[in-house]
């Protein structure tokens, strides 16, 4: 499996955001990866309901996502992997998905949370998350869409002094 | 680049453009024209003119709001005796976002009125009648094995 983008987006298959982002990375496939969303029927039913028509959709837990990227029958699969938070890249990186950089698309606020930009707010446990990706020299960005300008997510963690 | 000018009665316009940035952020060679009460043909045709005045000899596309209303007539007037620019009608968030998409790809003014009468009718749905077709997921099931599902 060719991962095209990874994206880091509380709302996973969002309508024309997703379709833009598989326009500008080229993706044929996007796999929603989320344990709650791949066991809640109905959940999963909606999201796959407003996925892009002309892309392969999925909805799978953080394991079964790993399984599939390690089977070799999906070698030449170009896909954009969409995932709800940092906490979740970390997983599948250690369930044996090579990332190499993270797109931080939309992180919706929570109590407790604190907001990073119109798009991303973080949770302290999410900082931590964060923290250990770029110390495994995953290069995180600040993006929200293809067209808007993307900045480096660290040092927005730094200016807000959270980390 | 095709240019946009999107024309409405009242506000929608302006707000139109502005929701889009939501959803497609930063955009280009895109104006807007509003038309007001106590406003006449006249006054959108000058507006058509400093519209189009912004844009370097690209060719226009006009999303005007209602087949008919004076925004179109203007237009009409405007763009009859103009080889390089068109009007579309019904002008509604998903074909001016579907629009934006083919224009950032290369589409060319043929292109995108064809993308807007397509995208402006598909983004219109209902949901009983889209679920009552769709298979419900069955997760417990779907979860297992490495294949993709």
């Amino acid at each position: 499996m060719k991962i095209k983008w990874l994206r880091i987006d509380s709302r996973l298959i969002h309508g024309q955001v997703a379709n833009n982002w598989v326009n500008h990375v080229g993706a044929g496939t996007i796999i929603a990866a989320n344990d709650s969303a791949a066991k809640d029927d109905l959940r999963k039913t909606l999201l796959l309901q407003v996925a892009p028509g002309r892309t392969k959709s999925y909805v799978m837990s953080i394991d079964k996502t790993a399984r599939c990227y390690k089977n070799p029958s999906y070698d030449n699969l170009e896909v954009l992997l969409v995932v709800e938070n940092p906490t979740d890249v970390l997983r599948l990186i250690d369930a044996g998905v090579e990332v190499t950089q993270v797109n931080v698309g939309g992180i919706t606020f929570k109590e407790g949370m604190t907001l990073i930009s119109e798009a991303v707010s973080v949770s302290p446990e999410d900082v931590e998350a964060f923290k250990e990706l770029d110390k495994r020299g995953v290069k995180l960005t600040l993006q929200q869409l293809p067209n808007t300008g993307a900045s480096d997510f660290m040092n927005r963690l730094k200016s807000k002094k959270l980390i | 680049m095709v240019a946009i000018v999107i024309a409405t009665h009242g506000n929608l316009s302006e707000a139109l453009i502005g929701t889009a940035k939501m959803i497609f952020g930063n955009m280009e060679n895109v104006a807007q024209v509003t038309f007001k009460p106590g406003e006449g043909i006249e006054n959108l045709l000058d507006k058509y003119q400093t519209a189009s005045g912004q844009f370097d000899d690209e060719p226009i596309l006009f999303l005007v709001d209602l087949f008919g209303g004076s925004p179109y007539n203007a237009a009409s007037r405007f763009v009859a005796r103009q080889e390089n620019m068109d009007i579309v009608t019904g002008v509604n968030l998903p074909m001016f976002v579907e629009v934006l998409g083919k224009r950032l790809a290369g589409g060319t003014l043929e292109e995108l009125v064809q993308t807007a009468k397509l995208a402006g009718a598909d983004g219109i749905k209902s949901f009983k009648e889209i679920f009552s077709h769709q298979k419900i997921a069955n997760s417990a099931k779907e979860d297992e094995g490495d294949e993709l599902g």
